[in-house]
């Protein structure tokens, strides 16, 4: 399954999360310093969520722009 | 006065009662959680400096707001696998503290699947409300929607889930059964619904961005309560006519959702997550005493004993070197998952076990993550190439150190990272580059975790999964089970076994 996460493309297992996503991306790091994640209509989403087939995720602060 | 008093009231309440019999407008208050999980108890979520959630706040927050309309208290799914407060009673514990709290129905999501199909059918059996699963089919004691009525209002409640779950559980999980397309299932059953509710709901565990193509494609639904992306939405989004809600995860948000309803349709509403969080007086008390009582049972729980050790386990030297410790675990990845070989970080085993009796809460410590076993197809080279990044940082001690089973090899720590690696032999016969050998990990490492590129080179290549034959086939997948703690897995094999005695064997030589 293809996901994105800040535009890179991600290739993820069925039953990873937003969190094995993250790992993949080398971006959980990001989250333990406060930085959050959110979907493409800006709502955020937990690190145990599901993916799904080209969902598109972005860390971001509060501060930052999508 | 007084008989005027106790007039007026009457009124007062049987116009209430009869407005919506007359076509005046009703107020019905939705309350909504999801992907609970088992989260009993406050925590600090990474990043955040501060403890949220508490399922016994929740429920206080729920009894308030229940008081001032006429309300349903829903969940959209993933309520009893995750926690240790949830897994030790394989959920037992969850169906208790809903019936407790009143919960008025719930959908299935694909980890209620995780501890297998009879003791899901036991925990439906349990709770006093209705279980859905309208696109599910084989599974005795769920039902594909129910109607609730409320101040004259009948409420369809329709439930369900992603059609993914045979590849994100065990298959062994989900045996004979059916998941059918959860779009088309719900467009099926609108019409049905229509005949005998003023208002349908959907609880949908499919995920936030599937809940609008549903409401898209699907017309009639008045609302979606959503789960499974655990999506905090904050407020509710309108899609058509279609109300979409989703209420974060793991009890630190209770989602409010009021309608106003006319002649049967959705009139007006407004919404709004309630964070939660501790509060003093804030706890409902009955939630609060069962959270008590699983606690203090998961402790027990923790103190079983599942074994013995003959000799010490070293999870010390893990980072830096082939243990006893590592070999045992990386062996039961390979028995559990019936790979070739096990490639495993050291850097997740996190201690040491005395000569002894082990008990339940040593492999906890031992495997603190919520970490599953993946086991993926990669040929003799990229099998090579794990091995070098695994042991590229070993003057460091990395956490990336592998331990393994299956397989031996040799490397030479004082060379040029990239080059250490000067043999592997798998089965005792040296290794073939193009051959394609089963390697079992852990799901951190199968993402890319600790900077092991091989397993997501392989997932890449893998486009369409599939279960035949009780595994996961497609691609370089052939096992996945995300439902079940590699903790978990290592407590039920030592129980089967009894007695260990792992050696270091010469699995990882040292060569200058």
């Amino acid at each position: 399954m293809k996901v994105y996460v800040n535009r890179i493309a991600v290739d993820v297992l069925p039953g990873m999360t937003v969190k094995h996503a993250l790992i993949h991306a080398g971006l959980l790091k990001e989250i333990e310093a406060s930085k959050k994640v959110y979907d493409e209509w800006g709502n955020e989403v937990g690190l145990d969520g599901a993916l799904s087939e080209g969902m598109k995720i972005y860390i971001i602060t509060m501060n930052d722009e999508q | 006065m007084k008989r005027l008093k106790i007039a007026l009231c009457f009124i007062f309440f049987f116009t209430l009662a009869m407005g919506s019999a007359y076509g005046g407008p009703s107020e019905i208050r939705i309350l909504y959680v999801n992907d609970f999980q088992g989260f009993a108890e406050p925590y600090q979520p990474l990043g955040s400096n501060e403890r949220l959630g508490g399922i016994a706040y929740l429920a206080g927050r729920a009894n308030e707001l229940r008081k001032e309309k006429p309300s349903l208290l829903l969940s959209a799914g993933d309520m009893i696998q995750g926690n240790n407060w949830a897994n030790l009673s394989q959920g037992e514990s969850v169906i208790e503290l809903m019936n407790g709290m009143e919960f008025d129905a719930m959908v299935l999501g694909n980890h209620e699947f995780d501890f297998g199909k009879e003791v899901l059918r036991k925990r439906i059996s349990e709770a006093r409300f209705p279980v859905l699963g309208a696109n599910v089919e084989g599974m005795r004691g769920l039902k594909p929607y129910v109607i609730k009525e409320r101040k004259g209002v009948r409420v369809a409640l329709l439930g369900v889930v992603t059609e993914d779950v045979p590849i994100s559980t065990h298959p062994k999980n989900v045996t004979d059964l059916k998941f059918l397309p959860p779009i088309d299932t719900v467009e099926k059953c609108i019409p049905e619904l229509k005949k005998d509710a003023d208002l349908i709901i959907v609880l949908s565990h499919i995920g936030h961005p599937i809940d609008r193509i549903l409401a898209e494609r699907v017309k009639g639904i008045d609302v979606i309560v959503g789960g499974h992306s655990h999506t905090k939405l904050e407020r509710p989004v309108q899609a058509g006519n279609t109300i979409i809600v989703q209420a974060r995860e793991h009890a630190k948000a209770l989602g409010v959702l009021d309608l106003t309803i006319e002649n049967g349709r959705v009139i007006g509403f407004e919404g709004h997550l309630e964070e939660i969080k501790p509060r003093i007086g804030g706890e409902d008390k009955a939630a609060l005493a069962i959270v008590e009582k699983y606690k203090q049972k998961m402790d027990a729980v923790l103190n079983v004993r599942v074994g013995e050790a003959e000799v010490d386990l070293d999870g010390e030297n893990v980072r830096k070197r082939e243990t006893n410790l590592g070999n045992l675990i990386a062996d039961i990845l390979r028995h559990a998952s019936g790979a070739d070989v096990t490639i495993v970080n050291g850097g997740g085993i996190r201690t040491s076990i005395k000569r002894g009796e082990i008990r339940v809460k040593d492999i906890y410590a031992v495997s603190p993550f919520d970490n599953y076993i993946v086991a993926i197809r990669l040929t003799g080279k990229q099998i090579r190439e794990a091995l070098e990044h695994g042991v590229s940082a070993v003057e460091e001690g990395g956490g990336r150190f592998p331990q393994v089973s299956g397989l031996s090899l040799k490397y030479s720590p004082s060379d040029q990272k990239g080059s250490r690696i000067k043999e592997v032999l798998i089965a005792g016969q040296p290794i073939d580059p193009d051959r394609e050998y089963i390697v079992a990990t852990n799901d951190f490492l199968a993402a890319g975790g600790d900077g092991y590129r091989a397993f997501g080179e392989a997932i890449k290549e893998s486009r369409d999964f599939s279960i035949i034959g009780g595994m996961m086939k497609g691609g370089k997948v052939a096992y996945s089970e995300s439902g079940r703690w590699l903790r978990d897995v290592v407590v039920e094999y030592l129980k089967e076994v009894k007695k260990v005695s792992p050696r270091v064997e010469g699995r990882i030589i040292e060569v200058y």
